[in-house]
């Protein structure tokens, strides 16, 4: 049975539209609305067209640089290691052993918890009067610690909260990919005397390189967009050693009132994303053909 | 100035002699309710400790007046978000709002709530017996005028916006029992409160001042509680930058000593932090809201019920305590102003600032203040009594621009001394072109 050549995108064409109204609209909106100089409370009309400056003063801004650069580190450091450990704790749970059920599901509860309560959890933890970190410090005689109120060991509080709620992520998505490798294929490898580790690095991770990478782009996206642990736990102190670029654009928004500011950062922002997610998706693409790979 | 003065240089004069028309007050006070009867008012209040003894006065309220009340609870840093968006459409949800006294100009200069003169003057509205003149005279031209001199202080052209409910200054408290234990006399100037930090550290062991010290608004705030007594500004009358002459580096000098002998971590304290270090007997002294006294003897929050005693803020080169706290204010886009009005003014009278202090809530009346049975509630009230003397309306410069200046500069740089990264002169002058550049794109400065 032969089809019109148009069948096709008459079947995508609804799918499509819905994909370009839901993400491609509110992006060219931001875009528009860089170009403007608008305050919210304000009515629209007297928004004041700015044409480029707002981006050209964003790209000067010191203070963009700077959370771009806290950004990238802090999206690098918890991103390495929720990768490793997820991909560690998956391998290891992987098997089915007695309680494998009951670590599988415990791994997976801070995935689940709003970040709002993960940050408020995390304040109380890291407090340097009240906190847990510091009592169990304390019995081993270490004094306490102003978590918090150090630039380094603030920074250290925000990968570890993070590390705590993502690294599930990780271990979910790499269980998923093991769950799809053919056993034949490993058994293969064990009769052919592969050892555990050969196992893993040469057939187990090659076998679900997709998945890693797929993995590897949504986590690095979310660490941009981080925003609500960072709000609560430090909001962006001690200075500004902590401010990511999510929150120097929620600062520029809602505190300096300065919208279509945001919006030239957050364009920004989007396009150090979208290419960080090009670089990723260059490595291990799941989404190409399968006979060109 | 005195206080009816203030009330005549807002514009508000005639509200005061409404009540000597005793025909009006007659016809109208008996059913100044009565149009309203079954209205619902929506108010958006912060999660606080004065709008939490207010609800309890609510069923009184609609008893009352027919008036019914729904709340609309936020936690204040997240208010101003759903204000503005709430505000900026044809019509809001709010009826009445409270906000952060530094909200006020910005809220004037969009236009976005309305002036209460004619509601004062109306006499089917107002209330006789109101008595504005009874209100803190520091309250009130912190919380309520726009407009005058520098554009938020009482002058010609100031008017009247909103009331405060929430208002505040600031306070010293100390623990009583420390300082006896050691001889120590509650400090009357700045001199007597620096000696007094590291001593108190090394002989007790605990923290001896807590402050707040997060980045943003927490440090700003807890430099400016320094700054004013020690004679600096953040600008002159111009809108000159000062905050990094001397007096500014000497505040924030003191506020890292504070940090160096205080509980470990203040540059991540917000007041909740700074709080609970001082109710759990983590700090000696405590300096900062009125809004402490509240708490100091409720024991589920509080260890040091009975052990605090009060003193005015120490002087340095003058006296100046702390102006800020909450207001309530009607948005232009309400769709019950009048009946908001005449709940505002219900809740700011005199009967119920006595109820909500006995509620838990802080007064904003002298009358309160001076009544003897309140005192007697609440002996620590003389203390307060005195510390209003010294409210200075012009604490900070409550310009609509003060919220990007607060948090994205000298909340960054002030914090940046209370961790060591910068000397306190370091991080004021490096502020300079930042905050220059936002003066000058608000016109009160040359490009």
């Amino acid at each position: 049975m032969r089809h019109a050549r148009s069948t096709p995108w008459i079947f995508i064409a609804p799918a499509a539209l819905l994909m370009a109204a839901g993400c491609l609209l509110p992006v060219l909106a931001a875009v528009r609305l860089g170009f403007f100089d608008w305050s919210m409370g304000t009515p629209w009309s007297e928004a004041k067209w700015v044409g480029i400056s707002a981006f050209v003063d964003a790209i000067k801004d010191p203070a963009v640089w700077r959370s771009l650069w806290t950004t990238l580190k802090f999206a690098f450091v918890s991103v390495s290691i929720e990768m490793v450990l997820g991909i560690v704790l998956a391998l290891v749970l992987e098997r089915s052993v007695r309680g494998t059920t009951f670590f599988r599901t415990l791994f997976v509860l801070p995935m689940m918890i709003a970040p709002i309560a993960v940050g408020l959890t995390w304040r109380y933890l890291f407090d340097s009067q009240f906190g847990l970190v510091n009592a169990v410090l304390g019995a081993f005689s270490i004094a306490p610690k102003g978590w918090l109120a150090d630039e380094t060991l603030a920074f250290a509080a925000i990968i570890i909260s993070d590390i705590w709620q993502w690294t599930p992520f990780v271990f979910i998505m790499v269980m998923a990919g093991l769950a799809g490798v053919d056993s034949s294929v490993v058994e293969a490898a064990r009769i052919d005397g592969a050892s555990t580790r050969q196992i893993i690095t040469k057939v187990k991770l090659p076998m679900i390189a997709h998945v890693l990478a797929i993995t590897l782009v949504m986590r690095l996206i979310d660490a941009f967009r981080v925003l609500e642990v960072i709000y609560i736990l430090t909001f962006g102190g001690p200075g500004d050693s902590t401010e990511v670029l999510s929150l120097h654009i929620y600062k520029t928004a809602f505190i300096g009132q300065k919208l279509g500011a945001a919006s030239a950062i957050s364009v920004l922002l989007l396009i150090v994303v979208a290419g960080l997610s090009y670089m990723a998706l260059r490595l291990s693409n799941p989404l190409r053909d399968p006979v060109a790979r | 100035m005195k206080r009816r003065d203030v009330l005549k240089t807002a514009g508000i004069a005639g509200i005061l002699t409404a009540g000597q028309f005793p025909l009006i007050k007659g016809v109208f006070a008996q059913d100044r309710y009565g149009k309203y009867r079954g209205t619902t008012l929506v108010l958006s209040i912060p999660a606080h400790s004065q709008y939490d003894a207010m609800t309890k006065l609510i069923p009184e309220f609609t008893a009352e007046t027919g008036i019914k009340v729904e709340l609309d609870k936020l936690a204040i840093p997240r208010m101003k978000d759903k204000q503005l968006l709430e505000m900026a459409k044809p019509q809001g949800d709010y009826d009445l709002a409270s906000y952060v006294v530094m909200w006020k100009s910005e809220y004037v200069k969009k236009n976005l709530i309305v002036e209460l003169e004619p509601y004062f003057k109306n006499p089917a509205l107002a209330d006789p017996n109101y008595d504005m003149g009874d209100i803190v005279k520091g309250y009130l031209e912190n919380l309520g005028l726009v407009g005058g001199r520098k554009g938020y202080l009482p002058g010609p052209n100031a008017k009247l916006y909103g009331l405060p409910y929430g208002a505040e200054t600031s306070v010293l408290a100390y623990r009583k029992d420390i300082f006896e234990k050691h001889g120590l006399k509650p400090p009357t100037d700045y001199t007597e409160f620096q000696k007094l930090l590291a001593p108190i550290k090394a002989k007790e062991g605990i923290g001896a001042l807590t402050s707040r010290g997060q980045a943003g608004h927490q440090c700003v705030h807890a430099w400016l509680l320094h700054l004013n007594p020690l004679g600096g500004e953040v600008f002159d009358e111009n809108w000159n930058l000062t905050f990094n002459k001397q007096q500014g580096i000497d505040a924030l000098t003191f506020l890292k000593e504070v940090v160096d002998t205080g509980p470990v971590g203040i540059p991540a304290f917000g007041q909740g932090e700074m709080n609970n270090t001082f109710l759990q007997g983590q700090a000696a002294m405590y300096l900062d809201s009125t809004l402490i006294m509240g708490i100091v003897n409720d024991t589920s929050k509080s260890k040091i019920a009975g052990k605090v005693g009060y003193a005015l803020h120490p002087k340095g080169v003058k006296h100046a305590s702390q102006s800020g706290g909450l207001g309530l204010c009607i948005p232009r886009n309400a769709k019950n102003k009048e009946a908001a009005f005449l709940m505002m003014q219900w809740l700011t009278s005199k009967a119920q600032d006595i109820k909500v202090v006995q509620a838990g809530g802080g007064p904003t009346r002298m009358s309160t203040i001076n009544n003897a049975d309140i005192l007697k509630q609440f002996p620590d009230f003389a203390v307060l009594k005195d510390a209003l003397k010294y409210v200075d309306p012009d604490w900070r410069p409550i310009i609509a621009e003060w919220d990007e200046i607060n948090i994205q500069a000298l909340g960054v740089g002030v914090s940046e001394a209370l961790t060591g990264k910068k000397t306190p002169k370091q991080a004021l002058d490096d502020l300079v072109p930042k905050i220059t550049g936002i003066m000058q794109k608000g016109g009160y400065l040359k490009a």
